[in-house]
């Protein structure tokens, strides 16, 4: 325990310095890969991981040095990290807001997660990536020319870095989000959406009641009502289309899958006799005495299985033509093997005499 | 087409080009499995042998993988493309044939090489002698085991719509077998195997025979005992393609239950076991059924007994549902003629009502995976640029500490 005790602190002291370098490494990194530079706040000041106080708590000040088994959690909300005792104490009874000075978000506890990375920074940036990966998932074969392909990447980094760096974020948001909502109705067009339902009250929301508590598609309404004169996310425009957020050139439309054909038991198989049709009774005096013998029809055997097959072997040999042998696939095997089989028939054949079959 | 493409005169099994003869010699078998052989018969002893010759070779015969009664099965793969992997069946010489090919293999290659052709029965690739005449049969090579295996697997949860799915291939084996008038006589969860793409295949024909002829007894000591018919159980001699029908009931209501379904220790109690759901026929619904041989034995004194209600059924094979108990009642009757034909098994509703049974891609299976799951644990473990075998393999690694 001591042993512990007296190990974590150390290694996360060499862990933070780590951080702290690559993180001022990166945001110099940020900076020059980008062309606007970011004026908005940067709320993640107050959560950068000084030297030491990465082991105390922003929020209780307790330290991991008096208790090794501490936990830091943070919220992908607002990335402030505070330890697992302050979340449980703060957050089991809902909603809150955060408790670090100045950050007025609302945090919920299922949210709490232990970070990835080190660097907040970084945790973001992935979540980020993440988020817009998953509803820009097109690619090259969904484009008709690589340009447009590459115009689309494009558009998708510029969202990405729109939302990292904090330019035009509810714009990027709402795009993003109209996006997705197309992308959906695409896959599923008959699918109807809860938002279309509570549209009406989506107007009515204005900016004085802006509701704190944020979930699912309240949370959708809020910020679309919040970033003022959107247009509503389902109006349709004078052509009949709906907003899809981002317009790529090039895109192909997705063909819907065709409709699954009905369940054949008989898997495409059919074995119906051609050449002759089959009596429900062949009257031969012989045969019909077998139908009444009980030692025969109490065991289940039927005269009509052996005429059948009397006339399927009577008949079995005729109209079977090379042509047909050639086009018909033949089994799982190969069209060649098929031929070869039928050619060496043929050849065999050859020298039969079919003059007097019957 | 305008006949069956099992009984058209060509053959799909690749060593074996010319069309079967029915003369049954070890010698004329290399004959039949040569391209060159257009007729059967002009071959002499030497290019007989020359030609099983070639059929041997064309495969390469691997490790061992399992005996039977009958035959050893050894992995095997074609020469010229060892990724296409065989099974290769060796059938035992038994002492009472010294001098000819034992029914049961016999009774394999003839009728396997008719059926072959269907999805659903197991592929004969060809047939050759091996030294002393031993008779081996180069099959498709089956990794995933059987089905019997699968639902006594209780890691692999599998749902209606698969259990559908499954029945369904087995129902098109037997009624493929039916429509070119092969019994198989030997269907049981054990012989169905499944291959790499998740298909089942009917395997295991040493049993198998063509519908009788009038005036020519069969055998009613076929078929595993817990899937045998009644009528075959009280010694009917003359039936037909009904008693695959309950053999392939039996199975489908094994995989609903996840065990066996009628289960007994001799023949005798199997009957008993079969009134006790079915309850015991009368000659109102089984005309002549009390003048069968073993009719007396059996239920000659015993009170008459009741069929077992629907809602038994229901409690029993929950996964089934009601039109899948519909199914397995009428495949299950007692009087084999009002019993449904493997045809009409196919057109009952139970196939095309809901749930759609599952795609043979998606099929549960348990087969090799936990083999090839292990092989890559090893391949980790090992160091790079080992091998798998080699004579060093038992001896301790020499350390290598980097010094040079």
């Amino acid at each position: 325990m001591s042993r512990a005790a007296s190990r974590a602190p150390g290694a996360n002291k060499r862990l933070a310095e780590d951080g702290g370098a690559s993180q001022s490494f990166l945001s110099s990194s940020l900076r020059k890969l980008s062309l606007q530079q970011s004026q908005q706040h940067d709320p993640q000041s107050a959560s950068r991981p000084a030297d030491s106080s990465s082991d105390i708590c922003n929020v209780c000040k307790s330290s991991r040095y008096l208790n090794p088994n501490m936990r830091f959690l943070v919220n992908p909300e607002c990335y402030h990290k505070m330890c697992e005792s302050c979340v449980d104490r703060i957050f089991t009874h809902g909603p809150a807001p955060c408790p670090i000075a100045g950050c007025n978000k609302t945090l919920r506890k299922a949210k709490f997660r232990t970070q990835t990375f080190e660097d907040l920074k970084i945790e973001r940036e992935v979540d980020i990536r993440r988020r817009v990966a998953k509803a820009m998932n097109k690619e090259e074969s969904d484009f008709e020319r690589l340009i447009d392909y590459n115009n689309y990447l494009e558009t998708v980094e510029e969202i990405t870095w729109n939302l990292i760096l904090r330019i035009d974020v509810d714009e990027t948001e709402r795009k993003l989000r109209l996006w997705e909502d197309a992308q959906k109705a695409e896959l599923n067009p008959n699918a109807t959406f809860r938002r279309i339902a509570d549209q009406p009250e989506a107007s009515q929301l204005s900016e004085g009641s802006h509701v704190v508590l944020k979930k699912g598609g309240t949370q959708r309404k809020a910020l679309a009502a919040s970033s003022g004169n959107t247009p509503d996310p389902f109006a349709v425009d004078e052509s009949g289309k709906r907003d899809t957020g981002f317009v790529f050139q090039g895109l192909k439309k997705r063909k819907a899958p065709p409709a699954e054909k009905p369940f054949d038991p008989f898997d495409g198989w059919s074995i119906e006799p051609q050449q002759y049709t089959l009596q429900e009774v062949h009257d031969y005096k012989w045969l019909t005495a077998y139908d009444s013998d009980p030692a025969y029809y109490v065991g289940g055997w039927d005269t009509r299985d052996y005429y059948s097959r009397m006339m399927e072997e009577a008949f079995g040999g005729m109209c079977v033509f090379l042509e047909d042998e050639k086009v018909r696939p033949l089994g799982s095997g190969s069209v060649e093997i098929g031929t070869q089989n039928a050619a060496s028939v043929a050849q065999g054949m050859k020298d039969v005499v079919m003059d007097d079959v019957f | 087409m305008g006949v069956s493409p099992a009984v058209s005169p060509h053959l799909m099994v690749p060593g074996a080009k010319a069309p079967p003869n029915a003369s049954v010699n070890a010698k004329t078998l290399a004959i039949l499995n040569n391209s060159r052989a257009t007729t059967p018969g002009e071959g002499t002893a030497d290019l007989a042998e020359m030609m099983n010759k070639d059929v041997r070779e064309q495969f390469v015969e691997g490790k061992f993988l399992g005996s039977g009664t009958y035959a050893t099965v050894y992995a095997g793969h074609f020469r010229a493309d060892p990724t296409k992997l065989v099974a290769i069946k060796k059938m035992r010489i038994l002492t009472d044939y010294k001098d000819g090919i034992t029914m049961d293999s016999y009774r394999e290659m003839k009728f396997l090489q008719e059926l072959t052709l269907h999805p659903n029965i197991v592929r004969l690739h060809a047939v050759f002698t091996s030294k002393d005449q031993n008779l081996n049969l180069v099959l498709e090579h089956l990794p995933k085991g059987d089905l019997e295996k699968l639902w006594r697997d209780s890691s692999i949860s599998y749902t209606r719509e698969d259990i559908k799915a499954w029945s369904a291939m087995i129902c098109q084996a037997v009624w493929f077998c039916h429509e070119n008038y092969v019994l198989h006589r030997d269907i049981k969860s054990n012989n169905v195997l499944i291959a790499a793409d998740n298909t089942l295949r009917l395997a295991d024909f040493g049993l198998a025979r063509s519908f009788s002829e009038p005036g020519r007894p069969m055998t009613c000591n076929v078929i595993t005992r817990f899937y045998r018919p009644p009528e075959l159980l009280l010694g009917a001699t003359h039936y037909g393609g009904c008693v695959d029908v309950w053999s392939t009931a039996c199975v489908m209501a094994e995989l609903a239950a996840r065990a066996f379904f009628l289960v007994s220790e001799t023949d005798i109690q199997h009957l008993s076991v079969i009134a006790e759901l079915f309850g015991i026929p009368t000659e109102a619904d089984w005309p002549g059924v009390s003048k069968l041989r073993h009719w007396e034995v059996a239920f000659g004194s015993a009170p008459p007994k009741r069929p077992q209600p629907l809602s038994h059924w229901r409690q029993r094979l929950p996964l089934m549902g009601d039109d899948g108990i519909d199914l397995l009642r009428a495949m299950m009757t007692m009087n084999p003629s009002k019993r449904l034909t493997a045809r009409d098994v196919l057109k009952h509703p139970y196939w095309t009502n809901l749930p759609r049974p599952t795609k043979k891609e998606n099929l549960p299976h348990g087969g090799d995976e936990d083999a090839e799951k292990k092989k890559a644990i090893d391949d980790l473990k090992r160091r790079g640029g080992d091998l798998e075998t080699g004579r060093s393999d038992k001896v301790a690694r020499k350390l290598d500490f980097g010094v040079k």
